[in-house]
């Protein structure tokens, strides 16, 4: 027995998302309850046949698991809070799969609301309590330094990094649900201010209020309901505590490294099998890690591997075709899978990826601890 | 020194031996008993082995930057005269990395791969933060 029995047995059959953006009439819990409701709906579940939940807590209290099951009015057999910051959604589908496939539970609700926007959250704490003497401020810090360190190593500019922020924002201009609507230039890019050099506006995520849900159950009862399923063919994890002891800082190699040892031979995949990618991006370098460290393109080669239009939507490998996080809305990571499962299902309009079957998600969770992902098929 | 805003290290009963030992202008680590492994930050136990039995050793000192970033954006008022200010990732010569600032350079004459050396900020009475400065050959 091992992860492979897993290979095709779980189905994402719900997804539900809410207003994005600015939503000052709700708060993150209500947003949660809409996105639940969504994605039942999704489905043609009943709230009632819902015997697991998992809740993401998010800034300010919100998503309390115990308040959240209190508010959706649900008794759930299994069930119960992760918290692995930009890595939870991706966690929470892991659990819900082995909940199902072992029998603990028949239908599984994930959910995630926020409103962190409206409540002003600026990410401006210190990495860990130990940095804030040295004003190390905002999990962007580790990026920074691993795109500094990769110019330094390979060469890699500013200019080819501005492709992904320019990218996703083109993507977003075709999705109706994107919040950033504003094409941006390369000058707009050069010209925008830095945040923490060698990181400039447009590489960081906008902060957005919204609220994301999934609904997950076996292969066998997905086939009676409302949508397609989308099957889990593949996933990974692993943490990596120890990231600031390794020698290795640049673009968090050796944890995404053992993701990729898990999840393609579970999907008894390739990269070459993975038609696009949507990495969760709270800052633009996270896809240069991505894609090198999963093996897409050689260590290095990133910064030119992007290049002429090989990851826009009708290119070799279309990453984040909804705009990701710097351009669509940041719903750490859980909108990136939503709009996975709605390219499977066909459901995307002109952001459309053409005859896609098989997409790769991709998550990073806190400062560098955190790192999953899953392969999804139609 | 009164007037220092920024925020201040936490000290525990088992970093606490850190803190003493900047303030004496001393830049320690700990080092395992049982396994030999050398870490920083300060933690109650190996991460190697998990030993309790550890030694305090005297660093070195001597480091090169990994890599740095440089902050335009404000996160804490204490900083608002700084701007912009670098914060760099040190791997020392005995292994471990840390976060810290070099001081004492423009920001424009750091690079990946530079030596550094520790220095000693005296912040208040009490607390002293180890940084580093260029060795300039
Ligand atoms: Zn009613
Ligand atoms: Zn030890």
């Amino acid at each position: 027995m091992g992860l492979q029995d897993l290979r095709d047995q779980i189905c994402i059959v719900g997804v539900g998302d809410t207003q994005q953006g600015s939503v000052p009439t709700k708060t993150g819990d209500e947003l949660a309850i809409d996105a639940a409701r969504a994605a039942l709906q999704d489905c043609g579940l009943e709230k009632d046949d819902i015997d697991g939940l998992f809740v993401q807590p998010s800034y300010g209290r919100q998503g309390d698991y115990l308040k959240v099951g209190l508010m959706l009015g649900l008794n759930p057999r299994v069930g119960g809070a992760v918290e692995a910051s930009g890595a939870t959604g991706c966690y929470m589908i892991q659990h819900a799969a082995l909940l199902l496939h072992a029998g603990m539970a028949n239908y599984v609700l994930l959910v995630y609301g926020t409103n962190q926007k409206t409540n002003r959250n600026r990410f401006g704490g210190a990495l860990l309590e130990e940095h804030a003497p040295y004003g190390a401020f905002n999990p962007s810090l580790p990026f920074a330094f691993a795109f500094r360190r990769h110019m330094h190593l390979y060469g890699t500019t500013e200019e080819q990094l501005a492709t992904i922020a320019i990218n996703q924002r083109h993507n977003s201009l075709l999705n109706p649900k994107a919040v950033q609507k504003t094409p941006i230039s390369l000058d707009d890019y050069m010209n925008a201010r830095y945040i923490v050099a060698p990181l400039r506006m447009f590489d960081y995520c906008y902060v957005t209020d919204g609220g994301h849900a999934f609904v997950l159950t076996t292969a066998d009862r997905a086939k009676d309901l409302r949508k397609p399923p989308v099957y889990i063919r593949g996933m990974g994890r692993q943490e990596a505590f120890r990231a600031y002891e390794t020698p290795d800082l640049v673009m968090q190699s050796f944890q995404q490294e053992r993701v990729a040892k898990m999840v393609f031979p579970m999907a008894d995949m390739t990269t070459k099998d993975i038609q696009a990618l949507y990495v969760q991006d709270a800052y633009s370098p996270a896809i240069l890690a991505a894609i090198e460290n999963y093996g897409f393109c050689p260590k290095g080669e990133g910064g030119r591997w992007i290049q002429g239009g090989r990851i826009a939507i009708d290119g070799e490998l279309p990453i984040n075709a909804n705009g990701g996080q710097l351009s669509e809305t940041y719903m750490v990571g859980w909108q990136n899978t939503c709009d996975a499962v709605r390219q499977l299902r066909g459901e995307c309009g002109p952001r459309q990826i053409k005859n896609v079957e098989r997409i790769m998600c991709t998550y990073t969770g806190g400062l560098r601890e955190h790192a999953g992902a899953l392969i999804l098929r139609r | 020194m009164a007037d220092y805003t920024k925020p201040l290290p936490v000290i525990e009963p088992w970093n606490a031996p850190y803190w003493q030992a900047a303030k004496r202008h001393e830049f320690v680590a700990q080092k395992c008993r049982t396994c030999g492994y050398t870490h920083l930050p300060p933690g109650p136990a190996c991460t190697n082995c998990l030993s309790n039995d550890q030694d305090w050793i005297q660093l070195s000192g001597k480091g090169t930057i990994d890599s740095y970033g440089v902050y335009h954006q404000l996160w804490h008022p204490g900083f608002t005269d700084d701007l912009p200010y670098n914060v760099a990732l040190i791997e020392l010569a005995e292994g471990p990395q840390i976060i810290s600032q070099v001081v004492g350079c423009a920001n424009a004459e750091l690079t990946c791969g530079a030596a550094v050396e520790v220095t000693f900020d005296d912040v208040t009475s009490d607390v002293t933060l180890p940084k580093f400065r260029l060795i300039r050959s």
